[in-house]
């Protein structure tokens, strides 16, 4: 009790102090220079885009600071665009499990070959080190898979001092492929240069690129210099410093960001600019959607769904601290280029012709800008917890999205059909619900189907059902502290489970043990639910007393878990009358079973009457009403009569 | 030279007003195979919902994750009812080639169809229909086979083309022309049909030919009549659907049903507008041009020479 007490006052003060524990938390910022970020890492890239065959030459230097405690002599780098290459590890993947967009068995296409080449790597004081370059494997042992590189200094580089490498490399994009590459005019530059990896948790961090991951990098600052032919629309991840031309037809663009830990662009001469803007708690916030032909009619359905997120994002979760968002929406058959996140820059995706009830533009939108918070600020390590940025971004896109268009229909808004987003990502994880566990690393998964239903949807389903366990504000407030305490990091699950522990005073690990780190399947069923005169033996007595209110019924109700998940069940049950009676179940046992004498019969019990559990797996045996309703059967076999008959009548033509 | 249809338009529908039990017989066939068809599933669903607060979601709207959830539980409603309703389906076409000897002997006939001349005159005729029907899936390969071009077509212009609209356009124009071809295709072997049963002709390669060359001689004409009713069938239809998704109240199932069961039977109707069509149209032709018409204002029954005494040789 004295425990709960505690939690609870550390509750009230992250609830009232968010900012106090945002300063005191670890090492969210470099005080000195009041940056928001600890900047470990200052890039500057020279690119220049040849359109026409789609490669990028360009040249890098990388300042990296040694704040890892302890003298580095090695360095791992990705070099993410050699994963489209028919022997890596991410085709590997693709080939056995899937990804998203192709299934298992995918033919290699040569189309889809990508690659990037470091011509020539130098560090200050040590000279080129091309040679020294060494690709490494630390997943899968593939020796074919060149996505990390590895390279050994000379001498050690000593805590707290810097080192410059100077590396000049060329890409070849891929056709679009896992959101990066090209389609007919269109370049979208993604993972794109060598990138150092993250010292994290003691050791070097720096993962293969796999079929089901995502990125991890460190905190710095980004100048890029970027040229491409005159009549290229561009649009970056950064701040428009300069606009040049050249003489060659060309012009270059340079772009700083800062405080983010990753960089793309795109260009296209396609690209018609759309400006607004938006301002929040810090300010002003230019909004550029870059808006692809054909797609026009989505513009303002694209606005604003940003608008509405970034307001409901700083109102719930805290502020949006950059100036600008760049919004990319990708051609027709570049579609593997959408719904991506980038900082500062999202990919998002629609159709010609996209009808207003189906708001797959608006969910694009909100998801990869909740992105912006969950990978672009709380930057979680997506290999090995991806759950942190997907999972709860999943959530907070139900918040958004709901609050925005509605609970039940912000994903499909018919008169005839309609679909929420609980409803989205109840189905999604309901799909595959018991494979792997939520905590598994991403490229460890049973499959990608696996990966999307559990990483996204059940993290999603679990924080809307860990609501009825804390309730929806507290929850709110746990993402706000969160969030305040962890932007500009790499915190790990175990932060986010604690501070929701600390937000809401309560011990979880009960609930976290079964919902992330398990894979039992939750099931309550209503399992029996009738009334018997009391005195049913004496039938003599029964008949006279038929219609009488004398007539005393005893109500049996058992609720039965079905599944291995326990989970405290709350059950109302109605009595014709029109008393209620209200019981509180522990869920541990397999069932439990409640009688009531009363002088009337059961008219309906029902268990999560609010649909609060939206990890059930099956929510329509949570309930029994006396007086059958077969009206939504009807509805289902008018639709099945119809499908049938029809399909009659089509094959019948040919008679 | 072409011949004129007119009269034969409105004169197809009086027909089919006519005789309309031909109708209702074949929409209420077609109707218990599909309630027959989603019988278990119905029970299944019922067992599932009746008594379940959760069923609301479907009532007062229709939640499509509802949907989906039922669809992915282990004992789901949903689970079967591919392979039985296509089973129905089957059983209907095999029907209705059956039924079709009999239609349009009554058509052709311009007589009250009994139910005795219909089943004998249907009986008379399937095998022939059968053969035709092989003719016809023989026929229909190039069709499918340009919708797979068309395909391959879409698909290269999609990679290559930077707009949107290129590829959709040429699906768009594609599915024009194959819905005309099929039409085409329908008109002819619909003559072939008739020509089988109104001549009690036997070999259905020359029946083919002989509907093949009238439709060559009168190919607009007989085009547009069935351009004509094929148009009202997809309007009734599309305003049927139109009423049953965006007009209907999400709680009114009666409502939603009759909507559903009249697309149904407007398209039933429709189709035998069509075939009604051909055999007045047929019917005209040979009594204009034949100076001894195949068909005689009082014929034998059509059915008649499969009793008839074999020919002396």
């Amino acid at each position: 009790m004295q425990l709960t007490k505690v939690f609870a006052l550390a509750a009230a003060s992250a609830i009232f102090c968010g900012p106090i524990f945002s300063q005191a938390a670890p090492a969210p910022a470099d005080t000195a220079t009041k940056t928001l970020s600890t900047r470990i890492v200052a890039y500057q890239i020279e690119a220049k885009l040849d359109p026409t065959k789609h490669t990028i030459a360009a040249s890098e230097s990388l300042t990296y600071k040694n704040l890892t405690g302890q003298p580095q002599q090695t360095f791992p780098f990705h070099l993410y665009l050699n994963a489209f290459q028919p022997q890596s590890t991410f085709m590997t993947e693709v080939r056995r499990s899937g990804t998203r967009g192709s299934g298992p068995d995918t033919e290699w296409d040569p189309k889809h070959f990508g690659s990037i080449t470091v011509d020539k790597l130098e560090v200050a004081g040590a000279g080129d080190l091309t040679d020294k370059m060494q690709f490494i494997q630390p997943d899968d042992k593939n020796t074919d898979d060149h996505t990390v590189v590895q390279i050994t200094l000379p001498k050690p580089i000593a805590p707290g001092a810097s080192v410059e490498f100077h590396i000049v490399f060329h890409d070849v994009l891929p056709k679009v492929v896992e959101r990066t590459g090209y389609a007919h005019d269109f370049d979208m530059v993604g993972q794109w240069f060598p990138k150092v990896g993250v010292w994290w948790k003691n050791a070097w961090n720096c993962h293969q690129f796999h079929a089901n991951t995502e990125f991890f990098a460190d905190f710095g600052t980004f100048d890029v210099k970027i040229t491409v032919p005159q009549n290229e629309v561009v649009g970056a991840g950064g701040d428009l410093v300069s606009s040049a031309t050249n003489p060659d037809g060309t012009k270059t663009l340079t772009y700083h960001s800062e405080d983010v830990h990753d960089f793309s662009w795109t260009a296209s001469p396609s690209f018609t600019v759309v400006e607004d803007s938006w301002t929040g708690s810090q300010g002003p916030v230019k909004i550029h959607l870059l808006i692809s032909p054909g797609h026009e009619s989505s513009s303002q359905r694209y606005i604003k769904a940003a608008k509405g997120s970034l307001q409901l994002f700083d109102e719930w979760y805290g502020p949006y601290p950059y100036d600008r968002l760049t919004m990319v929406d990708p051609p027709h058959g570049g579609a593997d280029a959408g719904g991506m996140e980038y900082p500062t820059l999202i990919t998002l995706g629609t159709g010609v012709h996209m009808p207003q009830g189906v708001l797959a533009p608006e969910v694009v939108t909100e998801h990869e800008f909740g992105h912006q918070y969950w990978y672009g600020m709380v930057a979680t390590n997506e290999f090995e917890e991806a759950w942190l940025d997907e999972g709860i971004n999943s959530y907070t896109e139900v918040k958004v999205m709901d609050a925005l268009y509605g609970k039940n229909t912000s994903v499909l808004n018919f008169p005839f059909a309609q679909m929420g987003e609980s409803g989205l990502q109840q189905i999604g994880y309901l799909a595959d619900p018991a494979k792997d566990p939520i905590s598994r690393f991403a490229w460890l998964f049973y499959n990608n189907n696996s990966y999307g239903g559990i990483t996204y949807s059940k993290t999603a389903t679990m924080l809307l059902t860990l609501e009825k366990v804390i309730g929806e504000d507290t929850l709110r407030q746990a993402l706000h502290t969160y969030f305040m305490r962890y932007r500009f990091t790499h915190p790990t699950g175990e932060d986010f489970l604690k501070t929701i522990e600390e937000v809401s005073g309560k011990d979880l690990h009960w609930y976290f043990n079964q919902a992330v780190y398990g894979t039992q399947v939750l099931d309550y069923s209503l399992a029996d639910a009738h009334s018997d005169p009391l005195k049913w033996w004496d039938t003599a007595a029964h008949d006279s007393k038929k219609n009488d209110k004398d007539e005393i019924y005893r109500t049996y109700v058992t609720v039965v878990r079905k599944g291995d998940f326990q989970f405290p069940v709350d059950l109302e049950v109605k009595f014709e009358d029109h008393t209620t009676a209200a019981e509180h179940w522990d869920g541990q046992d397999r069932w439990v079973r409640y009688h009531y004498d009363r002088k009337a019969k059961i008219e309906s019990a029902q268990i999560d009457a609010h649909s609060q559990i939206t990890m059930d797996r099956d929510y329509f045996n949570n309930s029994y009403i006396e007086d059958a309703n077969p009206r939504a059967a009807h509805k289902l076999r008018n639709i099945w009569v119809f499908a049938s008959e029809w399909l009659s009548q089509l094959l019948a033509w040919l008679t | 030279m072409a011949e004129s249809n007119r009269g034969t338009f409105f004169s197809g529908a009086g027909l089919v007003w006519k005789w309309q039990r031909l109708v209702w017989w074949l929409f209420f066939v077609c109707l218990i195979f599909g309630f027959y068809s989603t019988q278990e599933m119905t029970e299944r669903a019922s067992f599932l919902l009746n008594n379940s607060a959760a069923a609301q979601r479907l009532v007062n709207g229709f939640d499509f994750s509802s949907i989906v959830t039922l669809q992915q539980l282990p004992d789901s409603p949903l689970e079967i009812q591919g392979h039985t309703i296509l089973h129905f389906s089957i059983l209907f076409v095999i029907l209705m080639l059956f039924a079709t000897g009999g239609i349009l002997a009554a058509y052709v006939l311009g007589e009250k169809p009994t139910t005795t001349a219909f089943f004998e005159a249907a009986g008379h005729h399937f095998w022939r229909l059968f053969r035709l029907l092989i003719y016809l899936v023989i026929v229909l390969l190039p069709i499918a086979g340009l919708a797979a071009a068309t395909n391959a077509i879409y698909t290269h212009i999609e990679d290559t083309s930077i707009s949107p609209y290129p590829g959709d356009h040429v699906v768009e124009a594609a599915a024009i022309v194959i819905l005309l071809l099929l039409i085409i295709v329908r008109v002819w072997f619909d003559m072939a049909q008739v020509i089988a049963v109104a001549d009690d002709e036997k070999k259905m390669h020359r029946a083919l030919r002989r509907a093949f060359t009238l439709f060559r001689h009168n190919f607009f004409s007989l085009l547009w009549l069935y351009l004509r009713v094929s148009i009202i069938e997809w309007l009734l239809f599309a305003l049927g659907l139109h009423v049953w998704m965006f007009h209907l109240s999400p709680q009114s199932v009666v409502a939603a049903f009759l909507v559903s069961q009249l697309m149904i039977l407007t398209w039933i109707g429709t189709r035998l507008w069509q075939r009604a069509s051909e055999a007045i149209w047929y019917r005209n032709h040979q009594a204009n041009h034949a100076a001894a018409p195949a068909w005689s204002p009082a014929p034998e029954p059509m059915y008649m020479p499969v009793a008839a005494p074999a020919p002396q040789q």
